[in-house]
């Protein structure tokens, strides 16, 4: 076991899927970033049937395991994207759909509700006491949120936002089970024809160990330079 | 069809129960290990961590499945790696090692100067630990805990893909018995099902929640948050 050749051979073909990974994890990161955003400043401004609404979909997307959200999403979301579709009269067969963009939603959806704990927390560690000092200097607010809030609350969120693109990165291994190809699909992959499972397995594990350390190490270095300057 | 998944709840409900268990163990050596710092231990009690929290669950219940009996068949023993005993292991392990991180935090963040108090006290370590510092550190750990339970529940839902016949697999059983007509609400039957079961542990940890202050100066005490858990 463990010969150098099939190693080898392995390790070319489970780090083509790396790239794909990433930038699956990159659209994922983004948009439930976004989302996450927009959930915790309306938490945040405490706007009344928001608020509620915004507690029942983080019960719901926290109570739910991710696979099962992402087979919801995967038999679920393409009759409605066809429905969606032919309301504003476009025929679209939703069923055409690539298998990757179900799991992206799906896998956003779920972190969305996650990440809006993140940003809520880095916005509760805002000193309120800048707020009132920004305002008594005659800031309105669309430039307290840019010029105070906004800088301090990036940084503050540094760590988390990477623990969440790693949760991510987790996350979409499960696309395997709806036929997206990521890193540990791969592995299994390629585990199928040559029948070196363990082989394979080891070879994804070392990848994400490595990928982890990496975000790791650049997330680090990145709030050290930036918190220098504030 | 709700009869026919409740009865393979009993082999989930086993499953989660020795992952809870062993996890939390191999948490406390592990936590150990890294807060006593042993020169070679503490590092590979660091890289065990890495491993358990940046590989994805799927990956290492794999990983477990084909690995252990390898490891096993070195000691000359007897190959007993059903998939269900290599879920209970593989999600051990990942529990543990998440847990790591959750104990770790929380022993460092009780103040310095309550060791300090009970060592000038006259206090051996087994009293500091269980009368001082033990009380304080599980009540800042107690809502990292019960995400961790979350989590694992949720995590749980994924041996089926090592084969054990859990919920998720007898769902599969009953969905291609109907030809694979309701798969959408054979999941959303699933997912009430596992919400429910994090509503459960939610319920029970936020019970100790409450009970945990009382040991705790009021100083040290944490902000109450509304639902930590979730």
């Amino acid at each position: 076991m463990f010969e150098a050749d099939i190693l080898l051979e392995d390790i070319r073909e489970i780090l083509s899927a790396v790239p794909f990974t990433l930038f699956m994890a990159l659209v994922t990161f983004v948009f439930s970033t976004i989302i996450g955003s927009l959930f915790a400043l309306a938490e945040y401004r405490n706007i009344p049937i928001l608020r509620e609404l915004i507690f029942v979909y983080k019960v719901a997307f926290k109570g739910i395991p991710l696979v099962i959200v992402i087979f919801l999403g995967y038999y679920g979301l393409p009759p409605t994207i066809q429905f969606l579709a032919s309301l504003i009269g476009i025929n679209f067969n939703g069923h055409h759909t690539p298998n990757w963009v179900l799991l992206v939603i799906g896998v956003t959806a779920c972190i969305a509700a996650f990440q809006a704990e993140v940003i809520k927390g880095a916005l509760n560690s805002f000193d309120n006491g800048q707020a009132d000092a920004a305002r008594s200097l005659g800031y309105t607010n669309g430039q307290l949120f840019r010029r105070v809030m906004f800088p301090q609350v990036v940084i503050a969120a540094i760590p988390d936002l990477t623990n969440s693109i790693m949760v991510i990165m987790k996350a979409l291994s499960l696309g395997f089970a709806i036929e997206v190809v990521d890193i540990f699909a791969q592995s299994q992959l390629t585990a199928a024809l040559n029948f070196y499972y363990l082989e394979a397995f080891v070879i994804a594990v070392v990848i994400y160990m490595i990928i982890a350390f990496l975000v790791t190490t650049a997330a680090d270095r990145l709030e050290r330079s930036l918190r220098v300057w504030t | 069809m709700i009869p026919e998944l409740m009865t393979a709840l009993p082999l989930t409900l086993v499953i989660t129960f020795v992952a809870l268990v062993a996890g939390f163990c191999l948490a406390l050596i592990t936590t150990t290990l890294r807060v006593v710092r042993i020169p070679i231990l503490s590092s590979l009690a660091a890289l065990y961590v890495s491993y358990a929290r940046s590989v994805p669950v799927v990956l290492q219940l794999f990983v477990a499945f084909y690995g252990l009996p390898l490891l096993v068949a070195i000691f000359g023993m007897a190959d007993f790696f059903t998939p269900t005993v290599a879920a209970m292991l593989g999600l051990s392990f990942y529990h543990g090692g998440y847990l790591s991180e959750v104990m770790r935090p929380a022993y460092l963040a009780v103040d310095r100067g309550q060791h300090d108090a009970a060592d000038s006290l006259g206090y051996t370590f087994r009293q500091k630990m269980m009368g001082v510092v033990g009380p304080q550190a599980v009540h800042i750990a107690l809502p990292g805990y019960g995400n961790a339970l979350i989590y694992l529940t949720h995590n749980v839902a994924l041996v089926m893909y090592i084969g054990a016949a859990d919920v998720m697999a007898t769902a599969h059983l009953i969905m291609e018995r109907a030809y694979n007509q309701y798969q959408f609400e054979t999941y959303l039957v699933l997912a009430v099902i596992y919400s429910i079961m994090c509503l459960i542990i939610w319920v029970i940890v936020r019970y100790f929640e409450r009970r945990s202050p009382m040991y705790v100066p009021a100083v040290g005490r944490a902000k109450r948050v509304a639902m930590p858990s979730l």
